[in-house]
């Protein structure tokens, strides 16, 4: 645990200048943190189960096909990989309706993350393939300050001794963890 | 949920291409599926080599050995894809810590008791009196409450079990005495078949925890070391009036096995070829019986409560949350 703001922390880390404790937050950690707490304690813990029947992998590329010719992969740091359109714009697939909030929020910490650690400011789209639709998104004053709120809650998670207690929610049925969470 | 292989014939299990198959002695040849597979168990003397059990450990299927005197021998188990060392550190921490251990200790005894009782109040309205049985079990469920180390907690349990043996004399037809529990090796037909069963419901949850990434040597009932997968053991209490008494009831009320099933001699008395394969065909049925799980919210099957049994443990170890042993509800 530490006194200084989770949000310097994770700049410290990205830029190497860390002390002890370090602290990186992947995009997937940001939609667990959206989708649920629990499920992000587990991962950061690397708590991993053979799920008796079939496990859902829930992810965030679940289109890789989708868009293949008009983007690259980029990586930074081995912490965030983002695909970037011929444009420049930065872009994030959402895979379900279900999934939309966690898909905006972890390319709002990609356009955060960019900004802050790399000093590029850029431009995200949202893409819905099933819907063919393309939502374009921005990281104003507002935006900043949801990935920042965020970065906190997510530390808060990971440093705790224990999970936040189950809830349930329609997620719960395609989670990896289902069994594990529900057993009792 | 995968399946048990049982081989009660001799001969030499063998990788063949990409498929495992058996070749009895009279070069008879059958292949087993071993893509569906869970665990491979060879009743009778199988011979083997490391290809076959390289094979095995690629698929993740497990071997488990039943030999003579008291059946299991001893298993090989695949290699864990998943390994967890804070799962690790955490089971050896809740072992090291008195209060912790003997909490978990008796969670596995309360367990047992309960589902003892629920065996024996089966039968108590089914035309045996066993009244003064029950309040035993009452009783050392509630001794268990003050019990302050492990020495005292197995010992409410061998109390509890004693009384719950002391009614299978009674539920047993006539022909099968039992008589005490005796084993290594059983001493009559009774004895022979709980060891067997036990032994079974032991293997069974071996798998189990291998699908979790606990340590199956760490326990907290039964000293670690006991046994080589000592965790098996303190599961194995609680599932062992559901999985293996059960079976041997029905097996033996419904004159399934007779005492023609047995191979006796001075001291020992044991399930021949044909009471084991009767004896294991009736207990994977019983692996495959289902129940409604009131927090799953589906029917799960008997094999995959063991699963969730090393579940509930590992969460409980990794995040503080109660461990509820299990207790049969239905
Ligand atoms: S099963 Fe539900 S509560 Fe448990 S980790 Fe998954 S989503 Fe979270």
């Amino acid at each position: 645990m530490t006194d200084s703001d989770p949000v310097d922390l994770l700049l410290q880390t990205a830029r190497d200048e860390a002390g002890p404790e370090e602290f990186r937050v992947t995009g997937v950690m940001m939609q667990y943190y959206v989708v649920c707490k629990r499920e992000l304690w587990f991962h950061s813990r690397h708590v991993e189960i053979d799920r008796g029947n079939a496990a859902v992998v829930r992810g965030t590329h679940v289109d890789e096909t989708a868009y293949a010719d008009k983007r690259k992969h980029v990586s930074i740091d081995g912490t965030i990989a983002i695909d970037v359109l011929d444009d420049g714009r930065v872009m994030e697939v959402k895979p379900s309706s279900s999934l939309v909030e966690p898909a905006k929020l972890q390319l709002l910490y990609y356009l955060w993350y960019l900004k802050h650690v790399v000093g590029v400011e850029k431009s995200g789209v949202l893409a819905h393939p099933t819907e063919r639709k393309r939502e374009g998104v921005e990281l104003g004053e507002e935006e900043s300050e949801q990935v920042e709120d965020a970065i906190r809650g997510v530390y808060n998670v990971v440093t705790s001794d224990s999970p936040p207690p189950a809830t349930e929610k329609p997620v719960c049925e395609s989670c990896a963890y289902h069994d594990f969470c529900w057993s009792c | 949920m995968d399946r048990n292989y049982h081989v009660f014939s001799d001969g030499r299990l063998e990788r063949h291409n990409d498929t495992v198959r058996l070749v009895t002695l009279d070069d008879e040849k059958k292949f087993l599926p071993i893509e569906k597979a869970e665990a491979v168990y060879l009743h009778g003397q199988i011979d083997y080599n490391t290809r076959l059990v390289s094979f095995l450990n690629k698929h993740g299927v497990a071997l488990h050995i039943f030999g003579w005197n008291d059946y299991y021998a001893g298993s090989v188990m695949p290699k864990r894809g998943q390994t967890s060392g804070t799962t690790l550190v955490e089971q050896v921490r809740a072992y090291d810590d008195l209060e912790h251990r003997v909490d978990l200790a008796r969670k596995f005894v309360a367990g047992s008791i309960h589902n003892m009782r629920t065996n024996v109040s089966y039968y108590n309205t089914r035309g045996h009196d066993f009244e003064s049985v029950l309040t035993t079990l009452e009783e050392t469920r509630d001794r268990l409450e003050e019990t302050t180390d492990v020495a005292e907690t197995m010992g409410v349990e061998a109390t509890a079990r004693r009384a719950y043996y002391s009614t299978f004399d009674d539920i047993l037809p006539t022909g099968f005495v039992f008589d005490g529990r005796r084993y290594n090796p059983p001493d009559n037909e009774t004895n022979s078949l709980i060891s067997f069963g036990n032994s079974l419901v032991y293997a069974n949850i071996i798998s189990a925890i291998r699908a979790t990434a606990l340590d199956p040597a760490v326990s907290y009932l039964h000293e670690p070391g006991e046994r080589r997968y000592s965790l098996a053991l303190d599961i194995a209490d609680l599932f062992k009036p559901l999985l293996a008494d059960r079976v041997i009831f029905r097996l033996l009320n419904r004159n399934q096995l007779t005492t023609d099933d047995f191979e006796t001699d001075l001291n020992s008395c044991l399930l021949n070829e044909r009471g084991r394969e009767t004896f294991s065909k009736e207990f994977e049925e019983s692996l495959e019986e289902t129940v409604e799980h009131p927090q799953l919210n589906r029917k799960v099957s008997y094999q995959y409560l063991l699963r969730l049994e090393a579940y509930k443990l590992k969460k409980h170890l990794l995040t503080g949350e109660e461990y509820v042993p299990f207790k049969r509800w239905w």
